[in-house]
């Protein structure tokens, strides 16, 4: 078997590099080790509305609910309310996350990558230390598959950066450790994904309530792996739900474990080798979100890989643009968000209920963590010392 | 007696990979939807057992 590219794993990240790759002319083969793309879902489905700027999804199956905004609740209740001007005016959505990436994975399709379910990569191939693609596994027998660029898209747990040598392994304060129930029968407002902060809540973490629809919310709590316990988020998540009579009534209809990793993008290119998505560290390490930034990166990767395949090389100076590219744009958000995690991170219940109070009536003129930031700022001059390495940062 | 090593409860791992994220010793792998942990190369440091978001790793004693 040999292919240009394989890539391994189908979710956002392996599903939009194999697109673009393939659209650029290589060709490609995705192995899954999953029967079906997407599920189990691991995750809390909240997307910006930027997504659609990318235009890789076609219909609206992949969506479960519009948003207006998000709303922050500090530890003593105080919310930040971060909105749309008009009401209706979406700025995200909740998704059906299964759908979504078996969206994206027919995108790949299309543009002619094929794709292998219930196939396990289980080691990297290499011929006189060169990496010559992947050894898989489908139902028990081993084989290789020839590919002259590897492409590890394989999720937070990623080994195919282990197995190239590379330095992967997160330490527990940069990962998040998650437990999410979908509940039926609760209320809440169906227009707002919310956000609680507090060290009793979710120390280094939150809790959140993302809605489905009418009735149907996602409530999960992640919390930092090194304040973390043994089940410790599953345990302070039954605790969020039980104090709050609207949730208490509800019933699940799906429960998950999860882990994301609040990193700074690692080395992410060698030769004949990639990484991409949660397997690369590119998630926001204040909101833990990684789908936006596996979409950007995804195409970025499959452009890049597209150029190298017309000029028949692969060695890391080839590939390297993927990372310059990155550097450039992702990067410097999620490095700024990096050290706005730290110190959040370092805050007390009481700052970030001070914090919330003097914000509660802000007009944010955008929905990100930037204008978060600069609203911060603008109230508390003396925050400026401690972003002081933000602000260098963003002058990058 | 021998040295105890991290031991995962298949009934309750849920796959979320976490563990195997943080595993200094890359001792954890994924097999069949479940992690599983090799008695070679784990030097119980218990940093998995703690990130563990359901409990479902313990200790076990060779
Ligand atoms: C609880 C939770 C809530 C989250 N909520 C949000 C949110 O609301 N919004 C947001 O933007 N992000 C969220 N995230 C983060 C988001 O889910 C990830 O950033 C995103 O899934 C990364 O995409 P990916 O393609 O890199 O990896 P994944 O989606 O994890 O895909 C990796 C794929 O690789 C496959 N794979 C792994 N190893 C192998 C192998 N050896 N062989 C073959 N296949 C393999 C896996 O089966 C999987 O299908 C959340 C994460 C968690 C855990
Ligand atoms: S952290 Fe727990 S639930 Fe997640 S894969 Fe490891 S043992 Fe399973
Ligand atoms: S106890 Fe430490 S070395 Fe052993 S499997 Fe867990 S994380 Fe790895």
């Amino acid at each position: 078997m040999k292919y240009d590219v394989v890539v391994v794993g189908s979710g956002p990240a392996g599903s939009m590099t194999a697109r673009f790759a393939a659209e650029s002319g290589a060709n490609v083969l995705i192995i899954e080790r999953r029967q079906e793309v997407g599920v189990p879902v691991l995750c809390g489905e909240g997307i910006s509305k930027g997504v659609d700027e990318f235009k890789v999804l076609e219909g609206k199956r992949w969506l479960a609910n519009n948003m207006d905004g998000a709303r922050i609740i500090s530890p003593d209740g105080t919310m930040v309310k971060l909105a749309a001007d008009m009401a209706g005016d979406e700025t995200g959505y909740v998704l059906y996350r299964d759908i979504f990436d078996q969206e994206l994975a027919r995108g790949a399709i299309r543009a002619g990558a094929e794709l292998m379910l219930n196939t396990c990569a289980v080691n990297i191939l290499k011929e006189n230390g060169k990496i010559k693609g992947v050894k898989a596994k489908q139902f028990g027998e081993e084989f290789d598959i020839e590919a002259d660029i590897v492409v590890g898209a394989d999720g937070v747990e990623s080994k195919i950066g282990r197995w190239a040598g590379m330095k992967t392994t997160l330490k527990p304060y940069d990962l998040e450790t998650c437990a999410q129930y979908t509940l039926s029968n609760v209320e809440f407002d169906r227009a707002y994904c919310d956000f609680y902060l507090g060290k009793k809540i979710a120390p280094g973490g939150y809790a959140w309530i993302f809605p489905k629809g009418k009735d149907i919310a996602n409530v999960g709590v992640g919390i930092l792996a090194s304040l973390s316990e043994p089940g410790m988020s599953l345990k302070l998540l039954d605790k969020f739900i039980n104090s709050r009579p609207e949730l208490k009534k509800g019933e699940p209809l799906r429960f998950l474990a999860g882990a994301v990793p609040v990193a700074e993008p690692i080395e992410s290119v060698r030769d004949n080798l990639l990484l991409v998505g949660d397997a690369a560290r590119q998630v926001d390490p204040i909101t833990g979100g990684g789908l936006m930034a596996s979409i950007e990166a995804g195409k970025t990767a499959g452009e890049t890989i597209g150029k190298a395949i017309d000029e028949q090389r692969f060695d890391k100076e080839m590939l390297l643009p993927y990372e310059e590219k990155l550097k450039n744009t992702l990067y410097k958000k999620l490095k700024r968000n990096y050290v706005v995690k730290e110190i959040i991170l370092g805050m007390e219940d009481k700052t970030l209920n001070m914090l919330a109070d003097s914000l509660k009536d802000y007009k944010f003129d955008e929905l990100s963590t930037l204008s978060l930031v600069k609203a911060l700022v603008l109230k508390h001059p003396s925050l400026l010392i401690k972003l002081k390495p933000l602000l260098k940062l963003s002058r990058l | 007696m021998g040295k105890p090593k991290a031991l995962v409860d298949k009934g309750k791992c849920l796959a979320c990979g976490g563990c195997i994220s943080v595993c200094p010793q890359d001792a954890i792998a994924m097999c069949s939807s479940k992690a599983i942990v090799s008695k070679e190369n784990c030097i119980d440091c218990g940093i998995c057992i703690q990130t563990c978001p359901v409990g479902a790793i313990g200790n076990e004693v060779h």
